[in-house]
């Protein structure tokens, strides 16, 4: 026999199922391809010049990573499907004479040449696109220095060993399934199993009660800190409770369905109803990783989305002020220095201070239980205890709000930024006040910390009182020391001018506290691009990625059912099925099964919407409307490709089946 | 009236990548009275399956008329096919047609869920049909668990259903054993008796030897015809089976 007979076979064996191979290529090609593009931003030089090169580096290589997981995940599910359909065509081989180690050959060429065309194309493509994908970078987190053209072989040699590594591995699995497999149950091949599937309730059970918790924890969680912990629970809940729902819910449903005699032996629900039972059973997990991988697209995109284009709300809420002084432990006499160094020096630089917030206040961390304070700090931040209460004296308050209260010492005046304490006192551990008032606002605006936790603000009447807050609540820790204090203001000048302002600040004030610390919202901007643009980047690459992998299970999932629903269908039409009652059928049918997951998707992220907003406001988001917004759009945009795959695909589907 | 007609029938294949057309009519012309049970028979490409597939409906021929009751079904809309098909003729499959994802039960009701009938009005129909087939112990299975026998029990049962005008079978006795051939053909016989038309395909000399009247097939037209009378089957059996030999070699014309 000729030394390349099995290469041939294999080349026309792929011509023969291109219907299955091209899309498995053009799998191994994209993600070779993103997998080159990330692992090449990783470690491009031209990143070296940014300067938050390293966490930007990292969030690079952790893209790489993810990208690198799902490879083997998707190529390995693609690989197995093509496997399972062409079980028939090795049997047929198997029977017509052919050892299994002939057919193993032809195997090993079959994915040489694969794996060859992927990787070959895969990677040409990659380099070619790596260039755009810097400048998109660079365009996303403003950031202009580029230099030339650049082919990292690290990059190369990692795509080159990972996809290698993949081929290699469903090479192994399909010698191996030929191994295994008798004849006979090759000839079977995909048919084998069409039993019909059992209801499983414990599972149904499980699924619903995971579903319900995770549900329950989002909707109800309030404290952030709590929230970035309760969410992985949540989401580790939710994905058990798709696929459990999915597989046996799904299951039970319809077979409920089908116990209703006057529902289901109408013509309307009899053909898809008995046709889902058995869809589900060979569907249903497929099914469930749509309906995840859909969530996690439009999370993913959502999120990064508003938190990029809400970038200047992110830097106003995290920077209240354009320059932000802030010291601990700074005396009267200090104070006056500091005053007096910042309006200098802003004066020096041609500016005048606006907005100015300044006020000396002592913050504790505390343990709330109701009105009770407590430095019991044994509870983790998960429980959702965890308060900040900032004192300022009445006098402070008087002068910041041009206000001329006068306080006993027994009395506080409240303003609550987040949080509820219940009655007319607050105690610290001993020490008890009175609330005089409740107030409405304070011109205080530090939002950043309020938002994690509980926080309140007290009014009191002197810095002695405040002094014994802090005796009573950590005693024999020595002496309180002084106040802190805290300057903030805007400035009307360009970023260059408040750059270099904060330096001239930050040099002049440490002289005078060398705890103090500057900072300025225009000098964390760059850093600030790098990060959320780093992160839009990632969400809109694995978006992609996750959209690939969607589209590819859809696409199989398809033509798998094509096949199975042929034979159906040709009968019924035997029976005396016209060809638009068909068509109907299948639409009704395929419609179920395409739309199901996406609206399950889309419940997920209904209850979803309060906890990521949550967590949002740890990393600075507060502006729900416009996380709300992008939530929506992207929602709308995944629909609209979602019904543009279908469509697609459908297609597809019709011609297999008629 | 004859119940079917069917006048110089042809049928020509042509394939689409440009093969030789193939005829596989050429000029089919008979009747069936109502309450016939005719056998046709013929060799294996003789065009039998063509046949049957035209008075379906399933098809349609190059030329010729087929009326059903006087109705012209070449004619007919595509819109109509279907539904005319349902109403006025049952079709029993040498590999049965059933459906994997309906239990035996729906498998036969499948036909009236398509014409749309209530649930009480099915039951209706099923039981004296389910009754005389003796499946009613399978009723909630599914074909995977049941015989071939009882699959095409249940295949006659979803082609009586509808109550046709007649009943197309096209071998179905072929993928049966001896003892389920019999069983059905007299089960045939029976139907037969009570008044069903039935028109049946098949290969095999013993099943023809049931029917009143065998029709040959040769190069796609109606080459004999034997009229069974007051024959027992052994008697049928004999005769057709000379005829058989009498087509294989060649024989002219006759009658
Ligand atoms: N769809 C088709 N396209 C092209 N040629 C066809 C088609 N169906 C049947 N033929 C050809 O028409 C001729 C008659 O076929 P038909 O199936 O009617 O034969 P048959 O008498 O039923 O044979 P058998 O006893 O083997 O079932 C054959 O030569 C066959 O190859
Ligand atoms: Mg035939």
């Amino acid at each position: 026999m000729n030394r390349f007979f099995y290469a041939k076979l294999a080349v026309n064996n792929i011509k023969k199922n291109a219907q299955t191979y091209i899309p498995y290529l053009l799998t191994g090609i994209g993600t070779i391809m993103m997998f080159y593009n990330m692992s090449f931003l990783a470690i491009a030089k031209d990143i070296g010049s940014l300067s938050d090169s390293a966490q930007l580096r990292s969030l690079l290589s952790f893209g790489a990573g993810v990208i690198a997981v799902f490879s083997v995940i998707f190529l390995f599910y693609t690989n197995s499907f093509l496997t399972k359909r062409r079980k028939k065509e090795f049997g047929l081989f198997n029977i017509l004479g052919m050892e299994k180690k002939h057919i193993a050959r032809i195997i090993f060429w079959e994915t040489l040449f694969t794996a060859v065309i992927s990787l070959g194309v895969g990677l040409a493509a990659g380099i070619l696109f790596s260039k755009l994908m810097i400048l998109l970078l660079f365009k996303i987190i403003t950031f202009k220095v580029t230099f030339g053209f650049e082919i990292p072989i690290v990059a190369v040699i990692n795509t080159c060993v990972l996809f290698g590594g993949i081929f290699l591995l469903n090479l192994i699995y399909n010698v191996f399934q030929v191994h295994l497999s008798k004849p006979i149950e090759l000839l079977k091949g995909s048919s084998v199993g069409e039993k019909e599937p059992k209801t499983n309730w414990l599972i149904a059970i499980i699924g619903a009660v995971s579903l319900a918790i995770a549900y329950y924890i989002a909707l109800t969680t309030e404290s952030p800190l709590a929230a970035l912990f309760l969410f992985f629970v949540a989401v580790i809940l939710v994905m058990i409770g798709t696929y459990c729902l999915f597989t046996a819910g799904s299951i039970a449903l319809l077979k409920m369905l089908r116990k209703n005699k006057s529902y289901y032996y109408q013509l309307k629900h009899f053909i898809p109803v008995s046709g889902m039972i058995y869809r589900m059973k060979q569907n249903a997990a497929g099914l469930a990783n749509i309906c995840i991988l859909s969530t996690a697209v439009i999370i993913m995109l959502s999120t990064t989305v508003s938190m990029y284009v809400g970038m200047e709300d992110l830097l106003r809420t995290r920077y209240p002020r354009n320059i932000l002084v802030s010291a601990r432990n700074v005396s009267d006499e200090q104070a006056n220095k500091l005053d007096a160094a910042i309006e200098k020096h802003t004066l020096e630089a041609g500016l005048i201070p606006k907005d100015v917030i300044r006020y000396r206040s002592m913050s504790f961390a505390v343990s709330q239980d109701g009105a009770n304070f407590t430095s019991d700090h044994s509870n983790n931040f998960a429980a959702g205890n965890i308060a900040m209460v900032v004192c300022l004296t009445a006098d402070e308050y008087n002068r910041m709000e041009n206000k001329s209260v006068s306080l006993d010492r027994s009395e506080a005046l409240l303003y609550t930024l987040q949080g509820d304490i219940p009655g007319d006192t607050v105690n610290f551990n001993g020490f008890e006040l009175s609330v005089k008032d409740r107030l409405a606002s304070l011109e205080t605006e530090d939002k950043m910390s309020a938002l994690l936790t509980n926080s309140y603000f007290l009014i009191v009447a002197d810095v002695d009182t405040i002094k014994q807050i802090y005796n009573s609540l950590s005693v024999n820790q020595g002496d309180m020391g002084e106040l802190s204090y805290y300057y903030g203001f805007d400035v009307a000048a360009d970023k260059e001018a408040q750059i270099s302002l904060v330096s001239a600040l930050q040099k002049a004030l440490k002289e005078i506290n060398a705890d103090c610390y500057v900072e300025g919202a225009e000098s964390a901007r760059a850093g600030f691009y790098s990060i959320y643009g780093g992160l839009f980047f990632l969400g809109i690459f694995l978006g992609l990625l996750f959209i690939m992998a969607t589209v590819l299970i859809i696409y199989y999932k398809q033509i798998a059912e094509g096949y199975d629903d042929r034979e159906r269908f040709e009968i019924m039409q035997k029976v005396g099925m016209s060809r638009d009652e068909v068509k109907q059928a299948i639409k009704s049918q395929v419609l179920a099964v395409f739309f199901l997951p996406l609206v399950a998707a889309v419940i997920h992220i209904g209850f979803a919407f309060k906890v990521i907003t949550k967590m949002l406001a740890v990393l600075n988001l507060t502006n729900v409307q416009l996380f709300a917004g992008c939530t929506a759009l992207t929602i709308l945009v995944f629909a609209v490709f979602y019904v543009i795959i279908y469509g697609l695909t459908a297609r597809t589907y019709y011609h297999i089946v008629s | 009236m004859p119940l079917l007609e069917v006048y110089n029938l042809k049928k020509i294949y042509t394939t689409r990548f440009g093969g030789n057309p193939v005829q596989a009519l050429t000029n089919v012309t008979f009747s069936i009275e109502q309450g016939e049970f005719t056998a046709v028979m013929g060799e294996s490409g003789s065009g039998k399956t063509t046949l049957l597939n035209i008075i379906a409906a399933l098809d349609k021929p190059t030329s010729g008329e087929v009326f059903l009751n006087g109705k012209n079904i070449v004619s007919i809309k595509e819109k109509e096919i279907s539904a005319f098909r349902r109403d006025n003729i049952g079709f029993v499959f040498q590999d049965f047609n059933l459906l994997d994802t309906f239990s035996i039960k729906d498998n036969i009701f499948l036909p009236l869920v398509l014409a749309g009938k209530s649930y009480e009005e099915m039951i209706e129909l099923l039981k004296p049909i389910v009754a005389r087939l003796k499946i009613e112990d399978i009723l909630e299975k599914y074909p995977y668990e049941v015989s071939g026998g009882q699959k095409q029990k249940t295949a006659i049962a979803r082609a009586l259903v509808t109550k046709p005008q007649l009943i197309l079978a096209d071998e179905p006795t072929g993928s049966l054993d001896s003892r389920s051939s019999s069983e059905l053909l007299h089960l045939f016989n029976e139907i037969n008796n009570d008044g069903q038309t039935i028109l049946m395909v098949t290969h095999s000399i013993k099943a023809a030897s049931f029917a009143k009247r065998v029709l040959f097939i040769k190069d796609g037209e109606v080459f004999h015809q034997l009229y069974k009378g007051s024959m027992s089957n052994e008697e049928l059996y004999q005769k057709i089976s000379d005829t058989l030999t009498l087509i294989a070699t060649g024989g002219a014309h006759s009658e």
